[in-house]
C-alpha cells in the first residue's frame, strides 16, 4: 500500500549563519492509511515543526514530503489544494485558535459554502444559492453532533468566549471536518484540556479513525496519553531533531531500548502511589538539555547518557536500525538490551 | 537571622507542638465580578499537620489555587475572604492569618509560610539578578547581614542541585524552566519557612526537569519533613508526593484522606472519575472514561451537591440536600449521600477500566 504521507529525510533550519538552528533534522518516517502514530518528545525536539510541515504551514528545508506518492512541493495548483483539504491541523490552544468574532455558525459554516463552491465548480452542477446554504446548514449540524456538541441548537449562535476550552476543543474538530479531511494532525489538541473531559476527547477522535477512515498523527509530550491513544498503533520519540526510537506502542511502552525513550518512560510521573514507588528511574549525568544552537557530536544524547561508549557514541551519529520485536532503535549500544521498569 | 517581631499572636490555650501549624475553618472565599458573586471557595475545613505533605487535587474553577492564594493574603482586590477563619500556629502560639495587619501580614509572608508559583518566569523580576532578589527579600525582613544571606542561598542552591555560580549572577530569563524552577524553591527557603505552599510546581516542565523537582520535593518531605502544601491539577503529583489528598469540586473539598484510600479506595464520585480519566504509563491497556459535562458556573451553582449534575449515582435526595464531610474511614472524609454506591461500584467493576494486553 502506498503510505498516506512520507517523510524522506525532512530537514528544517530557521535562521542563518551562527543563529541556525536545527529543529528537524533529517527524519523519515511512512504513515499508512487508517494508522494512528504518535510523535512524542519534550520541548524543542521538533514534534511540532514536523507536524506543521506536514500540513503545509511550513516548507521543510530540505527532503520531501510525500502525500499519497506525491511530492507536494512538486504538485500543480489542483492537486495542492487537494492536499491541504485533504491533511488538517488542530492546534493545542483552543483559546487562540478560534476567530473571538465569529459564533460557531459562521466558523463551521465559512468553510462548508467554500468547500461546496470549489466542489460545484469541479462537478459543473450547482443548485442555487439558498439550497446550497441549507445543505451547509444540515451538514453543520451533523458535524457538532459528530464531536458531541449537542443539542445542536444551543451551540451554533454561540462565541468562543462562551464555550468551555473542552467544547472549543471540539468546535476546532468540526472545524476541520468540514473539508472532509484523510489526515489529522493533533498537536497537543487536548493538553489545555481539563483531566475529565481529556478521555472523552479522545475518545471522540478515536471514533472519527474508524467511522470516516480518518489517519491521525498525534502530537504530544504526554507518553500516558499517547499510550492510551495510541495502544494499536505506533509511537515515535524525538530527541533534539531526531527520531531516536519508534515501534508498535505496546512494545515501545514494555520494552523501550534507547534510553532516552527509557528515561522518559521511568521520569513520568504515574498516578497511582504504589506504581509510583514501584518504577525504576534512569538516572542521567545531565539534567540539562544541551542548546539546539551548540548540538553535541554525534549522539545528541551522549553527554546525558549514562550508558555512554566513548569514541563511539560522541562521534557517530547512530543509525535508526530495525529491531525483531517491531519498529526501530538509534543506538547501537543499547538496542538489543530489553529492559524492566517495574 | 532576625528575630520573630510582634505579630498580633495570641499566646495558645494549649501549649502543645503537635497542634497543626495550620487550619482552615469555614473559609469561604467570593470574587465581585459584574455578573454577580463567583463562589470559588465555599466553606473548607482542614488541618495540615507539622511534617506531612497534603495535596490539594481538583479541576480548573475547583478553587484550589484561591485557597493557596487566600493564605498567603495575594488575592485581587475583588476577592472577599468572608467568612472563615485561617489559624497559624508556631512555638505554642496562635493568630488568625486574616486579621493580620499589612507589616506582620509581610513578615508572615516567606517567615512562615513561603509559597512558590506556577508560573516561575512571572515570579522573578525580569531587570533584576537573582541574587540582588535574594537580597531585597532578606533585606525586607530585616536580615542585613549580607555575608550571611548570601552564605545560606548558596547552600539552598547547592541543595536544589544547581551550580551557584552560574545562578547567583544571572537574569530570570538566562535560566531554563527547570533552573528557575529550582531557584525559586531556593529562595523559597531562604528564610526557614514553617510552611511551603506549591502551586502546580511542576506543570508546563518537561518531563525529565519534571522530575527533577519531584525528586527535590520528595527530599523536602523525607529528609527535612517540610509541611507542604501541594496544589495540582495533577493526580500524579499527589501519587508521587502526597500523604493525605483533599479532592475539590466548586469549592469545597468533597473528599480527604490518606493518599492510598483516595486513590484506591475512593468514596466520592468524583475522586473515583479523576482515577477513572488518567492513564498510568506503565503496566498494560486500560479503558478509561471521562466524567460526562463540564464543572459547574461558580456564579450559579446546582442546587444540593454540586456534582449531581455530572454524577452517575445522583438521586432525587441529591438535587435537594447538599452532602457535608462524613467520616467512611480512618482519617478519610467523603461528602456524598452514596458512599457505599461508589465502593459497590469498584466491588463490582474494579477501580480502573478493563484491561487489554
Amino acid at each position: 500500500m502506498t503510505p498516506i504521507l512520507e517523510l524522506r529525510n525532512v530537514t528544517r533550519y530557521f535562521g542563518s549563519g551562527r543563529d541556525r538552528v536545527t529543529a528537524v533534522d533529517s527524519i523519515s518516517l511512512d504513515i499508512e492509511p487508517g494508522e494512528i502514530v504518535c510523535l512524542v518528545g519534550e520541548s524543542g525536539c521538533g514534534k511540532s515543526t514536523t507536524g506543521r510541515m506536514i500540513v503545509g504551514l511550513l516548507p521543510p528545508s530540505d527532503g520531501q514530503i510525500l502525500y499519497q506518492g506525491q511530492d507536494i512541493a512538486a504538485m500543480d495548483k489542483a492537486d495542492y489544494q487537494q492536499y491541504r483539504r485533504a491533511v488538517q491541523i488542530i492546534h493545542q490552544d483552543p483559546y487562540a485558535s478560534l476567530n473571538p468574532t465569529q459564533t460557531v455558525r459562521q466558523m463551521i459554516m465559512t468553510p462548508l459554502l467554500r468547500h461546496q463552491s470549489q466542489r460545484s465548480a469541479q462537478n459543473g452542477s450547482g443548485g442555487g444559492r439558498r439550497s446550497r446554504r441549507r445543505d451547509a446548514e444540515r451538514r453543520a449540524a451533523e458535524l457538532l453532533e459528530i464531536v458531541d456538541l449537542t443539542p445542536v441548537a444551543e451551540f451554533l449562535d454561540k462565541y468562543p468566549h462562551q464555550l468551555s476550552g473542552g467544547q472549543r476543543q471540539r468546535v476546532s474538530v468540526a472545524r476541520a471536518l468540514t473539508v472532509e479531511p484523510k489526515f489529522i494532525v493533533a498537536d497537543e489538541a487536548v493538553s489545555m484540556v481539563d483531566v475529565s473531559i481529556r478521555v472523552s476527547l479522545l475518545n471522540m477522535l478515536s471514533r472519527l479513525k474508524e467511522e470516516f477512515d480518518v489517519t491521525f498523527l498525534f502530537i504530544t509530550h504526554d507518553l500516558a496519553l499517547a499510550k492510551y491513544f495510541a495502544w494499536e498503533g505506533r509511537i515515535t520519540v524525538m530527541y533534539l531533531g531526531r527520531i531516536v526510537e519508534e515501534g508498535p506502542t505496546p512494545r515501545l511502552i514494555t520494552d523501550s531500548r534507547h534510553p532516552y525513550t527509557q528515561a522518559l518512560l521511568g521520569a513520568v510521573p504515574e498516578a497511582d502511589p504504589e506504581l509510583a514507588k514501584k518504577k525504576t528511574h534512569i538516572e542521567l549525568r545531565s539534567a540539562e538539555i544541551p542548546s539546539l544552537l551548540n548540538l553535541p557530536a554525534g549522539c545528541t544524547f551522549h553527554p546525558r547518557c549514562p550508558y555512554i561508549a566513548e569514541g563511539e557514541c560522541d562521534t557517530m551519529v547512530p543509525p535508526l536500525e530495525r529491531i525483531s520485536e517491531g519498529g526501530s532503535v538509534a543506538c547501537p549500544v543499547r538496542m538489543s538490551e530489553p529492559t524492566q521498569l517495574i | 537571622m532576625s528575630q520573630t517581631t510582634d505579630l498580633s499572636w495570641h499566646q495558645n490555650v494549649e501549649e502543645n507542638g503537635r497542634q497543626p501549624p495550620l487550619s482552615l475553618q469555614d473559609v469561604h472565599v467570593s470574587y465581585r465580578t459584574r455578573k454577580g458573586s463567583v463562589q470559588a471557595v465555599r466553606g473548607v475545613t482542614l488541618d495540615l499537620h507539622a511534617g506531612e505533605s497534603l495535596a490539594l487535587i481538583g479541576e480548573s474553577g475547583s478553587g484550589k489555587t484561591t485557597l493557596g492564594l487566600g493564605i498567603v493574603r495575594l488575592l485581587v482586590d475583588t476577592a472577599e475572604v468572608s467568612p472563615g477563619k485561617i489559624i497559624y500556629r508556631r512555638d505554642g502560639r496562635e493568630v488568625d492569618v486574616l486579621s493580620l495587619a499589612d507589616g506582620p501580614m509581610r513578615e508572615f509572608r516567606w517567615r512562615d509560610c513561603a509559597m512558590v508559583f506556577q508560573s516561575a518566569l512571572n515570579a522573578f523580576n525580569p531587570v533584576l539578578k537573582i541574587w540582588d532578589q535574594v537580597w531585597d527579600t532578606a533585606k525586607a525582613h530585616r536580615w542585613n547581614n549580607r555575608e550571611e544571606v548570601r552564605e545560606r542561598f548558596l547552600d539552598l542552591l547547592r541543595f536544589v542541585q544547581l551550580d551557584p555560580s552560574r545562578v547567583i549572577d544571572a537574569y530570570a530569563h538566562e535560566l531554563s524552566g527547570g533552573m528557575r524552577q529550582r531557584t525559586l524553591l531556593a529562595i523559597s527557603l531562604l528564610l526557614d519557612p514553617q510552611i511551603l505552599i506549591l502551586d502546580e510546581p511542576t506543570t508546563a516542565l518537561d518531563i525529565l526537569t519534571q522530575r527533577t523537582i519531584i525528586d527535590l520535593l520528595r527530599k523536602l518531605k523525607e529528609d527535612l519533613h517540610f509541611t507542604m502544601l501541594f496544589i495540582s491539577h495533577d493526580l500524579a503529583i499527589a501519587a508521587e508526593l502526597a500523604d493525605r489528598v483533599a479532592t475539590m469540586y466548586a469549592g469545597q473539598v468533597v473528599e480527604l484522606g490518606p493518599v492510598e484510600d483516595i486513590f484506591y479506595r475512593p468514596r466520592h464520585p468524583y475522586s473515583l472519575g479523576l482515577i477513572r480519566a488518567v492513564p498510568t504509563v506503565t503496566g498494560g491497556f486500560e479503558e478509561l472514561s471521562s466524567i460526562p459535562g463540564s464543572p459547574p458556573d461558580l456564579i450559579n451553582l446546582p442546587t444540593g451537591c454540586k456534582f449531581h449534575p455530572r454524577c452517575p449515582y445522583a438521586s432525587e435526595r441529591c438535587s435537594s440536600e447538599e452532602p457535608k464531610l462524613e467520616r467512611v474511614g480512618d482519617n478519610h472524609f467523603a461528602a456524598c449521600w452514596h458512599t457505599d454506591a461508589v465502593q459497590d461500584d469498584i466491588e463490582r467493576n474494579g477501580l480502573r477500566g478493563k484491561k487489554r494486553s
